[in-house]
Parts: C-alpha cells; structure tokens; sequence
C-alpha cells in the first residue's frame, strides 16, 4: 500500500509511536495515507482504539519482520 | 466527550510517566483531562523539575527505566506531558495545601499550571470522569 506520509517510530516505546502517528495524522490533508512504522508490540492494538475513537480510519496492518506498518486513512 | 481523572501524589519517574502517558493518550484521542498535582506530586510542577530517580522499594530497576529514557526508547515525562497540553485538551491542577507546605508560590510552578486547586475544585473538575485514578 502506498502512503502519502510515513512516520518512523521504530524501537518506541508507548505512548510514543502513537503521539507521533496524531501529530503526523494532524498535519495531513483528508484523504491522505499515514504510514506508521513500529516495533512496540501493542502498537496495532492502540492504533485500531485510537483510529476508532478519534474517526480516521485504519486502512490495513501489515507486518515485515519485527516491524508493523499501520496505515491510517486521514479523514476531515 | 470521554474524560479520564488523575491524582499525581509522586514526583517520581515510575509515577509521572505512566500518569503523563495515559493523560497525553487520552487527551490525542480527544478526551479531556484532569490532573491534580498533590503531596510529593506537587513537586513535579516546579519549574524546571526532572524527577531524579524512581520509588525507593524498586531502585534495582532504575537503572534499567534511566538507560531507556537516554536512548529514546521511553520518552521524557515532561516531553509527553507537553505533546498532551499542545491538545488544550489536559488541565493542571496544584493542591493548594501542599503548596502552602512547601512554601511554595505560584509563580514557582511551571506556567502550564492551569489553577491553585483545593479538593472540592478538583472534585467538581473530576465529577463524571470515565476513568479516575490515584497515582503514589
């Protein structure tokens, strides 16, 4: 999946790589895809919470190594 | 709108940070949040303050949360804390009691304290929170 912005949280731990992902997501247009890159296990947990309660939509988790790749769909 | 309650009565690093990490989650997730600084906590709110080690019983392990907090792995408190208040969305409350005992002032604080605070403020502030706790 191609991202418009990526977001490398790679090796933080909670709550950084999702106060990294809001500030990204924040800055972005609607419509646009944010990439997150993290080796905290609970991050596609606290994504999926997060993305839910806030109203932008997760778009898919993938996982490549240790690494997930959260993609965040930006909505207005 | 959800809201999350804290009562800070540490100052700390093993109590600010899980208290700062679940008031800056809840406040990018758009709740509200309420802190109330109070006893040991209170000190946390002086300017400039960084807490200079963890609770006595756990100091075998504080070499462990220091080392992470250097590389980056955890992040500082205040960082945390400070990316939750960008939100607008968390309030910082000092006791008012604890201040006087620390003959401390206001302007001692750091100026994102939000009020001096007694309880029953605090309380009506806290009134219909989802989550509430007591951090010590």
């Amino acid at each position: 999946m191609n991202a418009d912005i990526t977001v490398d949280a790679k090796f933080k731990s909670c709550p950084g790589p999702l106060i990294a992902l809001a500030e990204a997501v924040g800055k972005a247009q609607p419509g646009q895809v944010v990439k997150l890159l993290a080796t905290d296990p609970a991050a596609p947990s606290d994504v999926k919470e997060w993305a839910a309660g806030v109203g932008h939509k997760l778009l898919a988790t993938e996982k490549s190594g240790n690494v997930y790749e959260i993609y965040i769909g930006v909505v207005g | 709108m959800s809201k999350i309650a804290i009562i800070v009565a540490s100052e700390k690093m093993d109590k600010l940070f899980p208290a700062v990490t679940l008031a800056t989650t809840a406040a990018i997730s758009g709740w509200d949040a309420e802190m109330f600084f109070t006893f040991w906590g209170l000190l946390a709110l002086k300017k400039g303050y960084q807490p200079s080690g963890v609770t006595f019983d756990y100091k075998a392990y504080e070499g462990k949360l220091t080392e992470a907090i250097a590389s980056g792995t955890i992040p500082n408190w205040k960082t945390v804390l400070e990316q939750g208040l960008a939100t607008k969305r968390i309030k910082i409350h000092a006791c008012s009691t604890t201040l006087g005992m620390f003959d401390l002032k206001q302007e001692d604080l750091e100026s994102f304290v939000d009020s001096i605070a007694g309880a029953a403020t605090f309380l009506s502030k806290a009134k219909g929170s989802d989550v509430s706790l007591f951090i010590s």
